[in-house]
């Protein structure tokens, strides 16, 4: 059915580096010539039309990037599932089918910022840079695992900063050995100071719980993380009105960042249209939340097959699957020497989570009827504080090199290990009262 | 003959002359009305004195809820209503007695004026925390001090930081990084030695239990003191020009083309000194009300004890800084807005808290620096938090408004925080 035309036809849309409406147009130039004068078109020419973009569609989101290898895994967990309900297996293969939607979920949101400007593209990429994470935890909070969903943020957060930091700053130094990189203090600097403010604001719950001088034992502390996870939402509001409009310059979703440079490899133009991406972003919405449902459900078998505690999987593996994509892009540019975007990536991901990701699930669970809070227990808050201490420290020169990205990776494995080791004294399902 | 002079801005010799000459006249001759123009003259340089002292500034409106609580305490004993209208007896009170000690330092010149303000900066704090700690209400002293740290930290400069953002929206605002660098390190000593009596007791590895941690309070005390000497000594002598006070920051900077600033004194040497024996008995006089109704209050509207004296009194006795911490951000004076704020809290930090802890012993009351965890806690990660934000050297009004946010957050902590060792656990123990 004239698939080589298609064949050609889409390669010789990406070679041509046109504005996106510009591509836009072309592509539906290209496509208007091959059909009939509209008054005699008739329903087969537009079924036909409409199976070739979706077909067109498919192969460059689904087919082209070779993480979509790991695209069956998806349904083949599902399958386990209901064939053998072993719970390990489909953890572990629910697992690697989320990575590639993760990543292509991610690439859909880059695509569609072409179309809606830098403003909401920023706004896109702020809300659904995190969409699987988002999704897996609020799969957890219906469950009412709560300390899952503590600990897979917390664990986002910890990975971010330490694991896809290191491995950028490993990479990009191996590379870039002859020179030390830089990046723009200022920026990161002034990104660390939000990311400490926001840990800060998740904390206090936590050490009114441990120095047990509340109130209402048990109830003050919901009270406090609410009422704190509304202030950190309006401070997560105010945070991208403030860098969307005062300081677009330092904001800048990645793809964007791309187009400014001169490499005229990187992808300039979107590839599929307005329409398609937002169609793409439902269904792999779609997609990997009814993954995640079977994901959550088989947690628990999961560690007591594999032997591993509950937390070490919450706080490292499924962390690992949220940031997949992050990790690879963050890595990618660090040996492009664009270490800022790495940067940005990086603490702009951990940023996103403490202030908008937790506090929403804390609200989600106070609309769900579900006593999620910001009492992360005393090893994890520990854990993060000095994690967001140290690594805000570090930024502060500017300059990376394949020796702190190491320490970075060094730091993660050791926490990593303490995990492993770590048992969650408060129970994983809700409403018994930990310690 | 009084309205002549008002309003108007004179150096203090040309206003008694101009008085003298005034009166004169209208006096007939010299010698025969000496005696009466000699009472006249005091009589309208007290008039006009009290003119510019007590009715040019709107915040005294506030001044009548002083002794209106006094009169509710004497006859109703309604321990709530007498807390609220102390307050906004004491806060016009505070201000004027920044004012004073403003206006003398016009005439004591820039080393012994610093000391006047580092001492005087924070009278009001000092003053409450010492009728507190009479009463042995330690927890109290404890809680109002650090809360007095935390509200300049978060709050006040929370609060700069954000109307100067506002009002300055198109550039961002720089201040002198190497001064605030050396402040906030100043204050994480200052919190570090205020750390190691809580953490000792925290450990449970004191030798000798409840009486260890007292007797480092009390050494460490000695030692911040000593060091505070230093600081002032540092700061007075080598580096003239870093620290001015505020009024004369205004005068000295020839470029600046304000003359809306106080470049000179509004009221005389002794005016001033009388003005600030004066304030400083008024407000001692109202804080003894305040603290004997503090467990009142907080009985009748069921705040605890600990958000009371943790977020209200400091509001109270930081009002005039907070106000001119933001009027300073506002004209893009931000280094005079930090100095206003972190050099407070310093001064609470290695003064103020140790010299109660020094005065306590004197008093033999067992105040010690063990303030409890989550209160230690809660100091150590803000110090922490600003001295990383103050790094960078510039300000907008979203770094005002997190700030602002974590206070709101600390507040909110507060709300709902029982203090484990109860209130009166300080009465007992006299």
């Amino acid at each position: 059915m004239g698939s080589t035309g298609e064949m050609i036809d889409l390669e010789s849309d990406e070679e041509i580096p046109f504005s996106s409406s510009a591509a836009t147009n072309k592509v539906a130039a290209f496509e208007m010539n091959h059909l009939p004068p509209r008054s005699v078109m008739p329903n087969a020419w537009i079924a036909r039309h409409i199976v070739i973009r979706a077909v067109r569609s498919i192969y460059i989101v689904l087919l082209k990037a070779k993480i979509n290898i790991l695209l069956p895994f998806g349904p083949l967990a599902i399958l386990l599932h209901y064939v053998t309900g072993k719970h390990g297996w489909v953890f572990f293969f629910s697992l690697l089918g989320i990575i590639p939607l993760a990543e292509r979920l991610g690439y859909a949101t880059e695509q569609l910022a072409f179309y809606t400007g830098p403003t909401v593209g920023g706004l896109l990429n702020a809300t659904f840079g995190n969409a699987t994470e988002m999704i897996i935890s609020i799969y957890a909070l219906k469950n009412g695992m709560i300390r899952v969903v503590q600990q897979s943020l917390l664990g986002s957060i910890l990975s971010n900063m330490l694991l896809v930091l290191g491995c950028a700053f490993f990479t990009g130094g191996i590379i870039h050995y002859e020179k030390v990189q830089e990046f723009n203090k200022s920026a990161a600097v002034v990104n660390s100071g939000l990311l400490l403010m926001a840990v800060m604001g998740i904390l206090f719950p936590a050490v009114l719980h441990f120095t047990h001088t509340e109130v209402h034992f048990g109830k003050s502390e919901l009270a406090l993380s609410r009422f704190s996870s509304c202030i950190m939402l309006v401070a997560y509001a105010s945070y991208l009105f403030f860098q969307l409009r005062s300081h677009r310059s330092l904001y800048n979703p990645i793809d964007e960042e791309g187009g400014n440079g001169v490499d005229s490899d990187e992808e300039e133009i979107p590839e599929i249209t307005h329409w398609e991406a937002i169609g793409w972003l439902f269904v792999l919405t779609v997609w990997v939340s009814v993954l995640s449902g079977y994901l959550v459900d088989a947690i628990q078998g999961a560690s007591d097959s594999f032997n591993m505690p509950v937390a070490f999987i919450s706080v490292i593996l499924l962390p690992i699957v949220g940031n997949a994509a992050e990790h690879a892009s963050a890595i990618m540019f660090a040996m492009k020497d664009k270490l800022d975007i790495t940067l940005g990536v990086a603490i702009g991901s951990s940023t996103q989570i403490s202030m908008f990701v937790i506090p929403f699930c804390v609200v989600v669970g106070w609309i769900m009827g579900v006593k999620m809070d910001l009492n992360f227990q005393l090893f994890e808050t520990a854990t993060l504080f000095i994690t967001v201490l140290v690594v805000a420290f570090m930024l502060q020169e500017g300059t990376a090199n394949y020796f702190k990205g190491l320490m970075l990776i060094l730091c993660y494995l050791i926490v990593a290990a303490s995990f492993f080791v770590h048992v969650d004294r408060s129970n994983g399902n809700t409403l018994l009262p930990d310690t | 003959m009084e309205s002549i002079d008002n309003g108007s801005i004179l150096s203090p010799e040309t206003e008694a002359q101009k008085s003298q000459s005034i009166q004169a006249p209208g006096e007939g001759s010299f010698s025969g009305g000496l005696q009466a123009s000699g009472d006249k003259m005091w009589r309208n340089v007290v008039y006009r004195s009290i003119r510019t002292v007590v009715f040019s500034n709107k915040l005294n409106m506030l001044m009548p809820f002083g002794p209106l609580a006094i009169f509710v305490h004497i006859f109703t004993g309604h321990n709530g209503w007498v807390f609220f209208l102390t307050l906004l007896g004491i806060t016009p009170l505070a201000e004027r007695l920044g004012y004073a000690t403003e206006q003398l330092a016009f005439y004591t010149g820039p080393t012994v004026g610093g000391l006047l303000n580092a001492t005087f900066g924070n009278a009001t704090e000092l003053i409450i925390s010492i009728y507190a700690l009479k009463h042995g209400m330690l927890r109290v002293v404890q809680q109002s001090l650090l809360g007095s740290i935390l509200s300049n930290m978060l709050l006040v400069l929370g609060c700069a930081f954000f109307s100067g953002g506002l009002v300055f929206q198109e550039k961002e605002q720089v201040f002198n990084k190497a001064t605030a660098v050396v402040n906030s390190g100043l204050l994480l000593m200052a919190v570090m030695g205020l750390l190691f009596p809580a953490v000792l007791h925290y450990t449970h590895t004191e030798v000798h239990f409840g009486k260890s941690e007292l007797a480092l309070s009390r050494f460490s005390s000695c030692i911040m003191l000593l060091a505070y000497a230093t600081y002032l000594f540092f700061q007075l002598k080598s580096q003239k020009n870093l620290y001015v006070p505020l009024n004369e920051e205004g005068s000295q900077n020839e470029e600046n083309s304000d003359v809306d600033d106080d470049e000179s004194p509004e009221i005389s040497k002794w005016e001033s000194i009388v003005w600030l024996s004066i304030m400083t008995a008024w407000i001692s006089f109202l804080s003894e009300y305040l603290v004997n109704a503090i467990e009142g209050a907080s009985k009748t509207w069921k705040i605890p004890i600990s958000f009371i004296s943790v977020i209200l009194l400091p509001i109270v006795g930081n009002a005039a800084e907070h106000a001119s911490a933001i009027m300073f951000a506002m004209k893009d004076k931000l280094d005079i807005s930090l100095g206003v704020a972190i050099g407070s809290s310093t001064q609470i930090s290695m003064f103020g808290i140790p010299f109660c802890v020094v005065i306590g012993w004197i008093m033999g009351r067992p105040m010690d620096l063990n303030f409890q965890l989550f209160e230690t806690a809660t100091l150590f990660i803000t110090v922490l938090v600003v001295a990383f934000l103050l790094q960078d050297g510039t300000s907008n009004y979203f770094k005002g408004l997190m700030l602002i946010l974590c206070y709101l957050i600390v507040a909110a902590s507060f709300f709902v925080h029982v203090d484990p060792s109860s209130a009166d656990e300080g009465e007992l123990k006299t």
